[in-house]
């Protein structure tokens, strides 16, 4: 199966651990990735401050456009804001003629045309329905072995239409963790958002939420928090220090990606490809007990 | 016309007419879900049904002024759930939008920070990690924002050092002169109007 990948700003930087495993990852499962030629920003969740609606949806029709024109494959994107974003263009380009007229009056500028002839796909999406469980298991040849993993969820990763997963009950998440042989444990919290893009400038605000998040993982037994978001990655893993200061608590709770943890139960380098060095609280310890070694 | 929180006849007018999806509030019932799922209600001064509320009674200044609007974070729960099939996220976003177009959003905050990350996608079609929240935090001038800067350096130490940063600037895109008659474009024929 091909694909294009829209890794967007974050999977560059911040986010560099989820695209240094999900490659490997998705190699072994017969998936191949193609960048979508000179992407733009998709606007994330915070470009209305400096844009009108019409004008973050040019950003997300221009990738778009840019695929159709060049091989047609459905886009994946790993992260959750560029899923919603250009999934919420795709889905109202496809719906409202009138809409899609004025965009392509706009692409035209750029000699871009917006044709609603793909899908716009979440990662998680494709591992599950395309790559699919057994074919998961039968790569895993390190099992997890009931490692106690929060599958944490977030807003946007199913938001708000549900293409491939419940909006309120969502189970992808936990199926694809107990395929390598995690044990992911129930954990109410696993909607809540995080905070998002408002970290920066609401911090005060947004510390709450990450430590209720935090809390109902550890108070269900997790050892560990799988994400599928670089913005949720980020805000569970690096701010950690600051709710510990701010509620004097002491969490020190390894937070990886989905696809690291594949790619350790794919039998994958725990460095070069499972990428458990980027992590900033080290789950190495944690990982190498689960998997013996 | 706008005093002290006064009456202010058409102000939902204008909401619907000039604020992206503002029109949709006049769907609204007053069921309150979207206040009950929204994350950050403890936060907000008017959760999302009550701004709706203030809109149609004509309460310019206390909708304009509201926190709520500066606050949300994107996470969909609200559209999701009501039962009007109303998108409240993105009349909020159309909200702060148009209170930043009028130069009532102060230049700090989440709508500056939005505001930033605008301009530098209009530059050069990507937003570069590193320079943004420099940007930003030398919004509220020099002094505050180097140490505003300095205060989150641990962080981006720790992200450089697990090979998190990207060292090299961000350059701009290929299209980027085609990308921005495109934006120019939608900036003249969109309903949020110029900012
Ligand atoms: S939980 Fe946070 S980072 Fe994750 S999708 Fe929601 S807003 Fe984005
Ligand atoms: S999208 Fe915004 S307003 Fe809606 S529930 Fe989430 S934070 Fe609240
Ligand atoms: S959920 Fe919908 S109908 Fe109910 S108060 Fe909110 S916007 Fe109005």
């Amino acid at each position: 199966m091909k694909y294009f990948l829209y890794g967007g700003c974050s999977l560059e930087a911040g986010g560099k651990n989820y695209m240094v495993s999900l490659e490997p990852v998705c190699k072994a499962l017969g998936m191949e990735l193609e960048e979508i030629e000179d992407w733009n920003c998709c606007g994330a969740s915070i470009s209305y401050a400096g844009a009108n609606e019409l004008s973050i949806m040019t950003l997300n029709a221009r990738n778009i456009a840019i695929a159709e024109s060049t091989g047609g494959y459905d886009i994946v994107a790993p992260c959750s804001s560029c899923y919603i974003q250009l999934l919420k263009t795709n889905h109202e380009l496809k719906e409202d003629e009138e809409l899609r007229n004025k965009i392509n009056v706009i692409l035209k500028e750029g000699n871009l045309n917006f044709k609603g002839s793909l899908n716009v796909r979440h990662l998680m999406d494709v591992l599950y329905n395309d790559a699919g469980i057994d074919k998961i298991k039968s790569k895993t040849v390190k099992s997890l072995n009931g490692l106690k993993v929060a599958g944490y969820v977030g807003c946007q990763t199913v938001r708000p239409y549900g293409e491939y997963d419940s909006v309120e009950r969502p189970k992808v998440h936990d199926q694809l963790l107990k395929a390598i042989g995690a044990d992911p444990v129930p954990f109410p919290k696993k909607m809540q958002c995080c905070g998002s893009g408002i970290f920066l400038t609401e911090l005060d605000r947004c510390l709450g939420l990450v430590k209720e998040i935090l809390e109902d993982a550890i108070a269900n037994g997790a050892q560990i928090i799988s994400t599928v978001c670089p913005m949720c990655a980020l805000n569970l893993e690096m701010y950690q220090d600051k709710v510990n200061a701010k509620f004097g608590t002491s969490f020190n709770m390894p937070v990886v990606y989905l696809t690291q943890l594949m790619a350790v139960a794919f039998g994958m380098d725990l460095k070069s490809e499972a990428a458990l060095d980027y992590c900033v609280i080290p789950p190495e310890g944690i990982i190498k007990a689960a998997i013996g070694g | 016309m706008a005093g002290n929180g006064n009456y202010d006849p058409s102000f939902a007018k204008e909401v619907f007419e000039n604020v992206d999806s503002g029109e949709e509030i006049k769907m609204c019932m007053q069921c309150g879900i979207c206040a009950g799922s929204c994350p950050l209600r403890h936060e907000m001064d008017y959760p999302p049904r009550q701004i709706f509320t203030l809109i149609r009674a004509g309460r310019r200044d206390e909708v304009m002024n509201s926190r709520a609007i500066k606050l949300c974070t994107s996470c969909y729960r609200c559209k999701v759930r009501c039962p009007r099939g109303i998108p409240v996220i993105d009349v909020m976003h159309g909200l702060a939008h148009y209170g930043i177009k009028k130069g009532i959003i102060p230049r700090k905050g989440t709508a500056a920070f939005g505001g930033e990350f605008w301009k530098m996608i209009y530059n050069i079609g990507r937003i570069d990690e590193k320079t943004l929240p420099l940007k930003y935090n030398l919004l509220e001038g020099l002094v505050p924002g180097i140490k505003s800067t300095l205060e989150m350096a641990p962080m981006g130490i720790q992200m450089f050092l697990h090979h998190r940063m990207k060292l090299l600037p961000e350059r701009k895109i290929k299209g980027i002169k085609d990308l921005k008659k495109m934006l120019d474009k939608a900036k003249e024929m969109g309903k949020g109007g110029a900012s």
